[in-house]
């Protein structure tokens, strides 16, 4: 166990874990621009435009993935092989699943008229979830390498990569949350 | 200037033109050179390593090259400026905002922070016994994106759009309403890009030095251009992220029609804010490391351990800590209100308390010390009192109330070059001066060295301190011309003729290094008697050094060594295991793709942002199945 915990991965998961303290300064700093610009003068006020079930939904899936990603985990440190790809294709699923009713979010706003431009509440809305929802893409690619590479590299290797994506989709995870209690939140639980 | 071809007529500027030109004709001519000294194979190992002394010689060249690029912009405002009503050129109007923006965009990220993060590159892994950086292929990928980053600011005065709100970018100037050229849309992804590459080099810094000292070498024994390179490279961890969040929000103002700074709902103070949140900490980011390099230099100059140690350390921290608190004072004009002002002012004003604890420790470090004044120690000992001149008027800045006269003034310009000058640019050449034999296994003259010095020391005050007094009868920065009744002429003719005392210097700075390779002064391992592990490893830095690893007892081990074993270190019994190098197209291929993809965005073209866009995609995936760590642990199952 813990076999391919060496020096030099100490070194990269040090290293990933400062990436992700740039990045979280980097939303947090979208999080202020947010918080700023909500709500505006100009219509529509957030209420108008949040639907609660789709928030719901895409929340289901993703903070289920940080759990099925947890489980690859556990699989990589047993050394079951079976449980890494489940833990795997069980997380690449439900972002998918994330990803459409993101995608399907952002489009029945459009249609109501709410666009990127409409009012600065929108605009930082979007830019903010935006993001989240690229690096949520960036992720999806991540695993998508992650399979291929899976039987092709030394399992040490594997683990270790493995590893170093689950820091990243724990961190996505935590991002959404942070979503879901301060941009959702005051407007659709209230 | 117009000129026909073909039956149409073209136009192009002749300042530009003349670039062009220049550029032409001194590429032709440094390729002529480079395959007549049959220099090609050197320049492709540059390009492909991921080794820490050539990425810092990297760095530190390309920053020389800019050095020179926005010195000669300097030297055309001064020109504009030295007398009134001057018509000199073209540089009138908007080409002179462009000017002082170019300069002060390139001199602050492009000057300043690669002569820095290369001294890092080169001293830091030296001094703390690692035997390269933490993560060799990222460093050069971090060089790349730097070096992207600011050509793509560099071209665009070759695209006759240079970026002209000010090296701030104001808005709402900046938005795409006042300026709709591209000039400043290069200054977003241009910053944007390299600011990607300088936050992975700090997360480079930090793991180097928390995970790879030399055995024994706890954090109260590491030198102090390492702690210094630690505080910084945290600064820039947390303050980076929000210029890439300020310039992001502003690209979609620019492109894509939002009003985040502007109109009737947007704020052009909320870019202010987070210009400043940034901006702040980046002055400290530019000064920490030459405060680490001064105290490295006067200790060993003086032979001498470094006076109060631990507050050195102390003052640092603070510095940084501080350095977080103060971006208002930018701001003190905009009437945020007396209480917001004067809470700010007060944590301005205390920054002075540890900078001058720093400033007495190196005086007391030099007391009764035995003094060179070698090349890299006169930089130092002029640093010192041009630093309190411009920590003088930081301090007068920081009072509220004053400032509203000072504000936007000459007296501003003159503070800012104090310090930025007589800290960073003299911490700079001063580092390049000591650590060249480790770069390069040769000295530089040092006669020359101090010509060098001299000449570009007095040309600087000559230059910058009548600005004190230009400002102080009350004129603005930021202006091409003034008026002979305006009573400034004397000032800005003095620092004219200064201004070109400081480019013979740098001309002397740059015969050196000629002068240097050409009739090379090899030197040992140790040219300067030093205290600290680089001078333990050959000159120049091997590409595996510290075998074996030596075992750290002392603030000073080499000293200490020197002293009591015959200068020999004492060696570990055991070393963690070293990085893994290797020579890459990579990175440099990575780079070139990010500035398509930027190039494709300044210029709307949407089918090249998507194709630029996958080809920085794939060059994550490439880099996955190419990773060195497979490949060595293949070769271990091997085995």
């Amino acid at each position: 166990m813990n076999t391919f915990k060496t020096e030099r991965f100490r070194d990269k998961q040090l290293g990933f874990v400062m990436y992700l303290i740039g990045e979280a300064i980097m939303f947090a700093t979208l999080f202020a621009t947010y918080f700023i610009y909500t709500p505006t003068a100009i219509n529509p006020i957030p209420k108008e435009v949040f639907e609660a079930r789709t928030v719901i939904i895409s929340s289901v899936f993703l903070l289920t993935s940080s759990a099925t990603i947890h489980y690859g985990e556990k699989a990589v440190e047993k050394g079951n092989h079976k449980g890494i790809w489940i833990g795997l294709l069980t997380t690449f699923l439900l972002s998918v699943g994330f990803i459409g009713m993101e995608a399907h979010e952002f489009q029945t706003y459009y249609k109501e008229g709410f666009t990127l431009t409409q009012n600065l509440f929108l605009s930082s809305f979007y830019i903010l979830v935006g993001l989240h929802a690229s690096h949520v893409l960036f992720g999806m690619g991540w695993m998508l390498v992650l399979a291929y590479q899976k039987n092709r590299i030394p399992f040490m290797n594997y683990a270790q990569k493995q590893n170093i994506f689950s820091y990243y989709w724990h961190f996505v995870d935590v991002v959404w949350i942070f979503i879901i209690t301060l941009v959702y939140g005051p407007y659709l639980f209230y | 200037m117009t000129f026909y071809l073909f039956d149409r007529s073209f136009y192009i500027a002749s300042d530009v033109l003349l670039a062009y030109i220049t550029v032409i004709l001194s590429g032709a001519a440094i390729f002529y050179l480079i395959t007549k000294a049959d220099k090609w194979p050197t320049i492709k190992k540059y390009v492909t390593t991921t080794h820490h002394r050539k990425i810092g010689v990297l760095y530190l060249l390309s920053a020389t090259l800019f050095f020179i690029r926005a010195g000669i912009e300097a030297l055309i405002i001064r020109v504009q400026l030295a007398v009134p009503e001057n018509d000199w050129w073209v540089f009138q109007g908007d080409k002179f905002n462009e000017a002082f923006t170019t300069h002060g965009t390139i001199m602050i990220f492009f000057v300043a922070m690669p002569l820095l993060i290369g001294l890092m590159n080169v001293a830091v892994p030296l001094q703390i016994g690692a035997r390269d950086m933490a993560f060799p292929y990222m460093n050069a990928v971090s060089f790349w994106l730097f070096l992207a980053g600011a050509i793509l600011v560099n071209m665009s005065f070759f695209m006759t759009a240079s970026p002209n709100a000010g090296w701030t970018a104001y808005a709402p100037l900046s938005i795409s309403t006042y300026t709709p050229e591209a000039g400043n849309d290069y200054y977003v992804f241009g910053l944007q890009v390299s600011g990607i590459g300088t936050i992975l080099a700090a997360i480079n810094m930090i793991v180097t030095i928390v995970r790879h000292r030399a055995p024994g070498m706890k954090l109260t024994r590491m030198p102090l251009f390492p702690w210094s390179t630690l505080i910084t490279s945290f600064l820039i961890l947390i303050a980076f992220p929000v210029l890439t969040i300020a310039l992001y929000i502003l690209m979609f103002d620019r492109m894509f029609g939002t009003q985040f700074f502007t109109g009737e709902a947007g704020s052009p103070i909320y870019w202010q804010h987070l210009f400043w949140i940034f901006g702040h900490p980046e002055v400290y980011i530019i000064i920490l490391p030459a405060f680490g390099i001064f105290s490295d230099i006067i200790s060993t100059f003086s032979k001498k351990r470094v006076f109060g140690y631990t507050s050195m350390v102390i003052a640092i921290t603070i510095i940084g800590l501080l350095g977080f608190m103060v971006w208002v004072h930018h701001m003190f004009t905009v009437g945020l209100g007396p209480l917001v002002n004067t809470v700010f002012a007060i944590t301005t004003m205390l920054i002075a308390v540890p900078t001058g604890i720093k400033i007495f420790n190196w005086l007391f470090t030099m007391r009764k010390g035995l003094i060179q004044l070698t090349t890299p120690m006169l930089f130092s000992l002029g640093f010192i009192p041009t630093f309190v001149v411009g920590g003088v008027t930081g301090v007068m800045l920081s009072v509220a109330a004053a400032d509203m006269q000072y504000h936007d003034s000459y007296f501003v310009v003159a503070h800012f070059h104090y310090t930025m000058i007589g800290g960073t640019v003299l911490g700079a050449f001063a580092g390049i001066y000591y650590w060249f034999p480790k770069m390069f296994g040769i000295k530089l003259k040092e006669t020359l060295g101090k010509w060098h010095f001299w000449l570009f020391v007095i040309g600087f005050h000559i230059t910058f301190f009548p600005m004190h007094l230009a400002g102080l009868n009350g004129m603005p920065r930021r202006v091409y011309t003034y008026l002979p009744k305006d009573d400034v002429f004397i000032y800005n003719f003095v620092s004219t003729i200064g201004a070109f005392l400081m480019g013979l210097g740098t001309l002397a700075f740059i015969w050196n290094i000629y002068q240097s390779f050409k009739n090379p002064d090899y030197t040992g391992n140790d040219p300067w008697d030093g205290r600290t592990l680089e001078w333990a490893v050959p000159s120049p830095a091997p590409e595996h050094p510290f075998q074996p690893m030596p075992l750290v007892k002392t603030i000073d081990p080499l000293w200490e060594a020197k002293r009591n074993r015959g200068g020999k270190l004492p060696e570990a019994e055991s070393a963690r295991s070293a990085p893994i190098d290797v020579t890459s197209w990579q990175p440099i291929g990575l780079a070139g793709m990010m500035m398509v993809f930027s190039l494709a965005f300044i210029y709307h073209q949407t089918w090249l942002q998507i194709i630029a866009g996958i080809g920085v995609l794939s060059f994550f995936v490439i880099r996955n199945l190419t990773d060195e760590h497979v490949r060595v642990a293949r070769e271990e199952e091997n085995e």
